[in-house]
């Protein structure tokens, strides 16, 4: 550059120029409402009946300019994910999902805007940054800058079931055959990724959850009666297990591990006899939950993360 | 350090240091629904380049959303739609590391 401001760090990087952006802090986000559920198949009961629960905390910011919103976990130990963000005028709505079934601990959202759309406050000494055409904003110290610790791209894998192999749509099964053979749970997978800068004290992280996948277990069980003389009669069931996942994130000490949680399950099952035989027809069923898509993972592609220093926001 | 910018609060805490940077936003910016976007960062010219993705206006459940793809071939990142899939409206924010 020919002029203007340069600010680069010990190894020589550039930090701060004319030309690149820096985000800067709007504040945190404000949490509202939360809906926890599924820690195991609604009116399921029997084996591998367990999931791993979770809980969709409900936040909102109003500002101007696009935020990019960093995850500060409370309980590093689950996994957490930004599943929506949406907005309304200036006011920006998110969901964030975390695994289990505990209302408690809570993650806070910081919120990071461009620096024209930053706050400045009353601050009359600092340092900005303009890019060459004198109006363009892209850094000021009185903002609260934010610095990028660390990041890189990461990606679950594609199947987010704890079971070997995905589960899978079988018959053979005995008549009204209703006993899961697979779990369901995430918490063993996962990709880890090294960075050295990750702790569990004030690491906050940033990493949209893209991916997405629904898994299915169906059992379809059939008996024919003994005729003893009379016509045969056939007898037939189906029981079905699914979960819907969304990619989550935790944070460990050097690590941060890219996996899934459950966000919706559900489980139908149903018995039936043809008319006939000695007892004519019928039979039953009941369902909870509304299977969204037909089974598979998408958009398992890489996806950015970044991590910062939470305490120096706060 | 022996170089580069901090940035002290008012209780004389760091709040910013050019020794803590890693990753810089070069961009962001909202693709629309099926839209193809290409930018050309010539200023990251020698930068290794990631982005980030995140849906914006959409459901999480209940619906098939699709991210566009992401390509990066030097300095230009271009986004895209999945092949063969409708894409849902998303932000995209680009970093840059100087390497």
């Amino acid at each position: 550059m020919s002029y203007g401001f340069e600010a680069i760090n010990n190894n020589g990087k550039v930090i701060i120029n004319d030309k690149i952006e820096n985000l800067h802090f709007v504040g945190k986000a404000t949490r509202g409402s939360n809906n926890s559920d599924y820690g195991n198949f609604p009116t399921y009961t029997g084996a591998f009946d367990t999931l791993d629960g979770r809980v969709i905390h409900y936040y909102s910011i109003t500002c101007t300019g696009t935020p990019i919103v960093f995850i500060k976990p409370t309980d590093y130990s689950r996994w957490h994910g930004l599943i929506k963000q949406s907005v309304s005028g200036t006011t920006w709505s998110f969901d964030v999902i975390i695994s289990g079934t505990s209302t408690s601990n809570p993650p806070d959202l910081y919120c990071f805007v461009n620096a024209d759309d930053a706050p400045v406050g009353s601050e009359n000494y600092g340092m900005q940054v303009f890019k060459s055409n004198g109006t363009t904003k892209t850094f000021d110290s009185r903002s609260q800058p934010l610095a990028i610790t660390g990041g890189g791209n990461i990606i679950p894998p594609s199947d987010p079931t704890n079971s070997t192999g995905l589960p899978q749509s079988t018959s053979g099964h005995p008549w009204n055959t209703a006993t899961n053979d697979h779990d369901f749970r995430s918490s063993n997978r996962y990709n880890e990724y090294n960075n050295t800068n990750i702790n569990t004290t004030n690491t906050m992280f940033s990493c949209p959850s893209i991916a997405q996948a629904v898994y299915k277990r169906r059992m379809d069980g059939f008996k024919q009666s003994q005729d003893y003389g009379q016509p045969t009669q056939n007898h037939y069931s189906t029981a079905q297990w699914f979960v819907m996942y969304r990619s989550a994130f935790r944070l460990r000490n050097n690590y941060i591990d890219a996996g899934w949680t459950g966000y919706a399950a559900g489980y139908s099952f149903s018995s039936s006899f043809e008319d006939g035989g000695w007892f004519g027809g019928g039979g039953g069923s009941y369902s909870t939950g509304t299977m969204p898509y037909d089974p598979k993972t998408i958009n398992l592609q890489t996806n950015a993360y970044i991590i910062a220093d939470s305490s120096r926001y706060n | 350090m022996s170089y580069g910018l901090s940035i002290f609060k008012s209780n004389g805490s760091v709040g910013f240091s050019t020794a803590d940077v890693t990753w810089q936003t070069l961009d962001q910016f909202t693709v629309s629904a099926n839209a193809t976007v290409s930018n050309t960062y010539s200023e990251a010219s020698g930068m290794t380049i990631i982005a980030q993705r995140q849906l914006v206006n959409v459901p999480p459940n209940s619906q098939e959303d699709y991210v566009p793809n992401v390509t990066i071939s030097g300095t230009t990142v271009t986004v895209s739609p999945q092949s063969g899939l409708s894409s849902s409206q998303c932000i995209v924010h680009v970093l840059a590391q100087d390497t």
